[in-house]
């Protein structure tokens, strides 16, 4: 049993969670985002359904896509009736990171993975999925809310109890290794998502660097032209550019 | 001349093959990729299009790519700097947008496809979507009118293009509009607005449209207006697209308008704000309407043509079309079947072909089923697998008497034929199919098929030879509705029997099946019309909410597999739900 208990991370992080999901706006803006992570689940499990050749498999993955995306359904129907009963407005910061939803930020490319493999990931996916909702469903403050994730909870079980076995069936003599290379990806997805989003910002203040810098000349004498521009056509000129030209 | 034709980097990519003058195969990413909108580099598709034709890249002639990347990347950095300093925040995201993949076009299909940097060819947006309108049409001679959101510099345009006698073929765009003045920038952002996404939910505008009263029609107006020389320009005081990355409309369209709608926030047209929101679209609608009927009005007179060719996402909005068709004064009015982007594709293949190259000019069959075929065995195999009864239809006859049994007994049909469509429409061969009798059809469709919003119709299909019957068809409304093109009134004798199509204005979207084209699901209508009395059939496109439309059998069974879809067929392949499961329950217990 001590497979689906809530890592210690997500434990210390309770009361993180709790002040998360105290707001009811913020709450419901997440079911709704957590909706829209369920269903490209689903989607992915039904694209694992339509690539594997194992016919077990797929019946599998196909009642797994089925549950992902009643999870959606759930999510987006428990969101949307607290939104319409808390009225429009509300743009709280939403604090994804903080309290990813399934899945999290784990990403997936259903065809560039073998069937042990992908469950091997999906067995770790769901694993971590089940202890942060585990979490999630203890601190939520409205019942209603709690008793959807108690329902989905119920499936996430299942999920990461068939991950597992089937990948004992398909990859007998390999499955430990196998999970311990999802491990590893994961962890090494995780640093390059750091890694590129750190990457990011570090090329957002050089591009607003030079923003400042280099373009108010320019700006200036755009804004001139801009001013000289009639509105209504443009009349195209008589000497198009050849197809070689990509100006 | 082996010519590929690409389009790629904004919304749904695509690739096209022109052999000796003639497409040969043209498909969206999306479709293979199984990512909806796949705007990536269409690896996937270029490699099934040259694999289908049995092509090596190097044995290509030319790689055309749909528009200009350096005259974009020009219009994103002189947008910025009109903007400057409010662009400050959108700046630095546009750069990496653009400086990534989407400047190095010719980089990239060189070492991405082995060819060489000379065989690489670039039309201009709006060349390739005009080429896409007027020479897949069957039009001699016609006036040309692209408007989308914007290409590179270009939101619209207006030309005229002719075939010759001796075979040669012209194109010529005569003026054009600019980026920011757009009719798709300004449907777009009244999209957003209404808390729909963008690039994709602009169909349920124009559903939502018939619910409201266009009782702001005078202020939309005021913010789209003309200019004195008849084009088009845009208040750009009620925008923001073109200064910040953030949101497309600015305060003082909310202080006209009223607070916008949060996606995702119930729409319900019974409360003020349900019933302000569909009034905004009635009105957007409207003026988009009056604004190019006017447009094409004037073009009209202009060229004294009678035909006209429509292109660019702008002409997906079949409302419209229907008024140009009704009110420009062009007799006949021609919209592809992938009107927007990725059309581009197959319309650069075409335009190298014929007008660089000067290529003679060959009739372009006149359908939308350009990409993979389905094979029945596949299916079959799935089914077996899976321990599903399988069917295999003797003969056309048998097949089409078989479904139309089914789906006259009011079961939801997977129906999946021949080659897939290229563009957002399904037309017949990869189609769900159900009664079109009652609304509650459309609910359960809704519900357990398609789940998604309710205020958008769904699509009835008929034979080209009945089609006045049951729908009031212009002079040309045939046409449009060859590839669902052109929304017309539902009789109003038939409107009761036809409650699952009719949508609350009391029109339809309809498609007028050629028998020459898609004859066993022309057959399939009259089957059923034999068995019900009217051979109409609703169609919607194969797919699940958020997936693209089905293309090989084995998505298509998937798509069977997840959803109420209580029957799917390929070619003549029937595979039906068990009726009580207990698929469940075993599978749990193997688990
Ligand atoms: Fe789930
Ligand atoms: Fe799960
Ligand atoms: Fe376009």
């Amino acid at each position: 049993m001590d497979e689906h208990r809530a890592p210690s991370l997500e434990r210390i992080l309770r009361p993180v969670h709790r002040w998360v999901w105290r707001d009811a706006h913020r709450c419901a803006r997440k079911l709704l985002t957590f909706a829209a992570t369920e269903a490209d689940g689903g989607r992915d499990l039904s694209r694992a359904a339509e690539l594997t050749t194992d016919p077990l498999l797929r019946r599998l993955f196909l009642r797994h896509a089925l549950d992902e995306s009643h999870h959606a359904e759930l999510f987006r129907a428990r969101g949307r009736t607290m939104l319409a009963a808390l009225g429009g407005g509300g743009g709280w910061l939403e604090a994804r990171w903080l309290t990813p939803g399934e899945r999290g930020g784990d990403d997936l490319r259903v065809e560039d993975v073998k069937d042990a493999s992908l469950l091997a990931f999906l067995h770790l996916s769901e694993k971590v999925a089940a202890a942060r909702f585990e979490v999630y469903r203890d601190v939520i403050p409205d019942e209603e809310t709690r008793e959807v994730f108690r329902r989905i909870l119920r499936d996430e079980v299942f999920h990461v109890h068939y991950t597992r076995t089937q990948l004992e069936r398909i990859a007998p003599e390999r499955h430990r290794r196998e999970l311990w290379l999802a491990r590893a990806s994961r962890l090494w997805k995780g640093y390059l998502r750091v890694a590129t989003a750190l990457a990011g910002r570090l090329g957002t203040v050089i591009l607003l660097a030079q923003y400042f810098l280099v373009l108010p000349l320019f700006a200036l004498a755009a804004k001139r032209a801009a001013r000289r521009e009639r509105p209504g056509w443009s009349e195209r000129q008589r000497e198009q550019p050849t197809l070689e030209s990509q100006y | 001349m082996r010519i590929l034709g690409i389009s790629a980097h904004y919304h749904d990519s695509a690739a096209a093959l022109v052999v000796d003058g003639l497409p040969v195969c043209a498909i969206q990413e999306e479709r293979l990729s199984r990512r909806k909108n796949d705007s990536a580099f269409p690896l996937a598709a270029v490699e099934w299009c040259l694999d289908e034709a049995g092509l090596e890249p190097e044995e290509l002639d030319a790689v055309v790519f749909y528009e200009k990347p350096m005259r974009k990347l020009e219009r994103i950095l002189v947008t910025a700097l009109r903007a400057f300093p409010r662009s400050w925040r959108s700046f630095p995201q546009a750069m990496k947008n653009t400086l990534g993949e989407k400047a190095w076009v010719k980089g990239i299909i060189a070492s991405r496809l082995g060819v060489p940097a000379r065989k690489i060819l670039f039309t201009e947006h709006h060349q390739s979507h005009a080429a896409a309108a007027f020479l897949t049409s069957p039009a001699r001679e016609a006036a040309i009118l692209t408007a989308d959101g914007v290409g590179e510099w270009a939101t619209l345009t207006e030309g005229r293009g002719s075939r010759s006698p001796d075979g040669g073929c012209a194109i010529e765009l005569l003026r054009e509009l600019r980026f920011p003045h757009s009719l798709g920038m300004f449907y777009s952002t009244f999209t957003a607005y209404l808390g729909f996404e963008v690039n994709e939910g602009e169909y349920k505008v124009m559903g939502l449209a018939s619910y409201g009263e266009p009782r702001f029609a005078e202020q939309v107006r005021a913010i789209l207006r003309p200019t004195a020389d008849g084009a088009l320009e845009l208040d750009l005081g009620y925008f923001d697209f073109h200064l910040s990355g953030r949101r497309a409309w600015s305060s003082r369209l909310v202080d006209v308008f009223g607070p916008p709608r949060s996606p995702g926030h119930p729409l319900d047209l019974a409360t003020p704000d349900g019933k302000r929101f569909a009034d905004v679209a009635a009105s957007v609608q409207r003026v988009l309407e009056d604004r190019l009927v006017e447009l094409t009005r004037a073009l009209r007179r202009e060229t004294g043509l009678r035909d006209l060719c429509l292109g660019g996402g702008v002409a997906l909005n079949g409302c419209a079309n229907a008024r140009i068709l009704n009110e420009s004064g062009f007799e006949r009015v021609f919209v592809p079947p992938a009107p927007g982007d990725a059309g581009c594709a197959l319309g650069a293949a075409l335009y190298a072909d014929r007008i660089h190259f000067g290529g003679r000019d060959r009739p372009v069959p006149d359908h939308a089923y350009w990409g993979c075929p389905v094979d029945a065995g596949e299916l079959e195999r799935l089914a077996r697998e899976d321990g599903l009864e399988v069917e295999l239809a003797p003969g056309d006859r048998a097949l089409v008497e078989r479904v139309a049994e089914e789906l006259a007994n009011g079961r939801i049909v997977g129906w999946m034929d021949g080659r897939c469509e290229l563009g957002p429409r399904a037309l017949g061969n990869r189609s769900i199919l159900a009664s079109p009798a009652s609304a509650d059809m459309r609910d359960r469709l809704n519900r357990e098929v398609k789940f998604r919003e309710e205020f958008r119709p769904f699509a009835p299909a008929v034979p080209a030879g009945v089609a006045d019957r049951y729908f009031e068809l212009p002079p040309g409304g045939a046409r449009l509705g060859r590839f669902m093109s052109g929304v017309f009134p539902v009789r109003p004798e038939w409107r009761s029997r036809l409650g699952a199509v009719t949508h609350v204005d009391g029109t339809a979207r309809v498609q007028v099946v050629d028998p020459e084209v898609s004859p066993r699901f022309h057959a399939l209508l009259l089957a059923y019309g034999a068995r019900t009395g009217i051979p109409v059939l609703l169609n919607t496109s194969f797919n699940l909410s958020g997936e693209p439309i089905v293309a090989r059998a084995v998505e298509g069974y998937s798509t069977f597999r997840r959803s109420g879809i209580d029957l799917v067929v390929a070619g003549r392949c029937i595979v039906a739900k068990a009726r009580a499961s207990g698929v469940r329950r075993e599978e749990e217990a193997v688990s």
